[in-house]
């Protein structure tokens, strides 16, 4: 496993900057008296109490299931329509528009429509992660598959292999480094929406969680939970590219040899 | 009378371009010989590529006809496999070299266990056991062509379609893949037809050569190779018919003659 080794070295390597801002952070806060910035020793203590690991199972978990249905859903939506569009020789014509149109709205902004057609609950929620994060999903994947290589084609062709063998073994497998590009943007637009669809209606998740604090002028408590949301996202980034670096192990092999 | 393995019949082959049409192929006319091993060569740009293209179904003339078997031609034919220039391309960087391999298998039906003795046979037909693990980006060039070999070979074809195969590999690695694609016609009795730009390639491997000329190219001329197999590097190159023919050839592409 020394890959896995390199791989966290560099990890760790990336690590200073935000090092050198906890500490300036630390010391910066240590006197402060401003009740909006409190001393990020405070926030810590805090932090301890609420994150470990208290509240987890009440604003954690919820919004990590959220997000990771509403992700699947997307996925499982996306990629496969992508595929078939981006394979048909028109399909991008008829769709890019109004995908580039709904694309173009901040999906935050989608939120309130959602919850007028859906109400308040965690079925709307997981609607408006899945819609968010589908559109760059779906574009990726209609680039990548309409861009398959003429000698890839020519051979499959060659060998007699059905017009679905083809499409499915063929060019979605081509196609997966620039699928991925499209999760990527999926996934953290699906983060944002996950955090953005809780501020409304909601006792639990880490949204509420974060916006009821400020409402409620305990800004100790909404400190850490931004801080939690930080490092929750970060975190989250990294099982990504972990999960890519092992779908795309042929992508990534062949790429260092070249 | 024998039916040919191919058969181009008056076959003619136009693009429309921006500037009009662009005329390729004129009225050409061959037929292939089951057994035989065909070169095509010409100047470049004059066509073999996509007169090979309309070999292999995987486009159509704009006139004339072309029977594979005497079946006329109208997709990618049962029995016939294509190994194309490009192995980095042709060949799927994301499957192992025993799954680029069992790939075409797939419409064979057969049992796994059965797929796994052809892939394993027909690696060890190209010399390359032992890295059906490998990913093909793994391999060098020459080693990568002998997988598209070998994957062409494994779906038994009665026909083999080479389009400039050795193009892109050293000269060392160029005389083992030619004497490969030999020992593979004996073994399996192929009929096989390659395009290349390269003379004393086509003198070496063939038993006819088709020379393209002209623009639209038509059949300038048939030249039979009659300098017997076996054929080895040494010997065959230094025979005074391998000099004559290649200086006769040449003359044709050059348009010399």
């Amino acid at each position: 496993m020394t890959r896995f080794w390199r791989w966290l070295l560099a990890i760790l390597i990336g690590a200073w900057l935000p090092i050198v801002f906890v500490a300036w952070w630390w010391n910066a806060s240590a006197e402060s008296t401003n009740p909006f910035f409190p001393p990020l020793s405070v926030i810590w203590e805090q932090f301890k109490v609420n994150w470990v690991f208290e509240l987890v199972p009440v604003h954690v978990m919820p919004s990590i299931r959220n997000l990771l249905i509403g992700f699947l859903i997307a996925v499982v939506i996306a990629i496969p329509a992508g595929t078939l569009i981006g394979a048909s020789r028109n399909g991008t014509r008829y769709v890019e528009p109004i995908v580039d149109f709904i694309r173009s709205i901040p999906p935050v902004a989608l939120v309130p429509i959602f919850i007028l057609l859906l109400g308040l609950d965690a079925q709307m929620r997981i609607t408006s992660i899945a819609f968010s994060a589908s559109f760059p999903i779906l574009l990726a994947t209609i680039e990548g598959v309409r861009s398959t290589n003429l000698v890839v084609l020519d051979t499959a062709t060659s060998f007699r292999l059905s017009p679905s063998a083809i499409l499915w073994r063929v060019r979605l497998p081509g196609a997966m480094p620039t699928v991925f590009s499209g999760l990527q943007v999926g996934f953290q637009i699906a983060f944002v929406v996950t955090i953005a669809s809780e501020v409304l209606g909601s006792g639990f998740g880490l949204g509420a969680f974060t916006l009821i604090a400020t409402d409620s002028f305990l800004i100790v408590d909404a400190w850490t939970g931004v801080v939690l949301l930080g490092i929750l996202g970060y975190l989250l980034n990294i099982v990504f590219d972990l999960v890519e670096r092992l779908s795309l192990r042929w992508y990534y092999g062949q790429k260092k040899l070249s | 009378m024998t039916i040919p393995a191919i058969s181009i019949r008056d076959v003619t082959m136009d693009y429309p371009t921006p500037d009009g049409v662009n005329h390729v192929l004129d009225h050409v006319s061959y037929d292939v010989a089951e057994g035989h091993f065909v070169s095509i060569v010409g100047p470049s740009g004059v066509g073999k590529t996509t007169l090979l293209r309309l070999l292999t179904g995987l486009a159509s003339p704009t006139g004339g006809e072309i029977h594979v078997r005497g079946e006329r031609l109208s997709s990618s034919p049962e029995g016939l496999a294509v190994v194309l220039q490009d192995y980095t391309r042709s060949l799927m960087p994301w499957l192992t070299v025993a799954k680029n391999i069992s790939l075409p298998l797939r419409r064979a039906k057969m049992s796994r266990s059965a797929v796994r003795e052809r892939v394993e046979e027909s690696l060890a037909e190209v010399g390359l056991t032992g890295t059906d693990r490998s990913y093909p980006w793994q391999l060098s060039g020459g080693m990568q062509q002998r997988v598209s070999i070998a994957r062409a070979i494994a779906v038994r074809p009665s026909i083999l379609v080479m389009d400039e195969p050795f193009a892109s590999v050293d000269a060392q690695t160029r005389f083992d893949l030619e004497d490969l694609v030999l020992k593979v016609r004996d073994d399996f009795g192929i009929t096989t037809v390659m395009v290349t730009h390269d003379i004393d390639e086509a003198v070496y491997l063939s038993d006819e050569i088709v020379v393209l000329h002209g623009k639209p190219a038509a059949v300038r001329d048939v030249v039979k190779v009659e300098i017997p197999f076996p054929r080895s590097q040494m010997a065959t190159r230094n025979d005074h018919r391998f000099a004559e023919l290649r200086t006769r050839v040449y003359g044709m592409v050059r348009g010399l003659e």
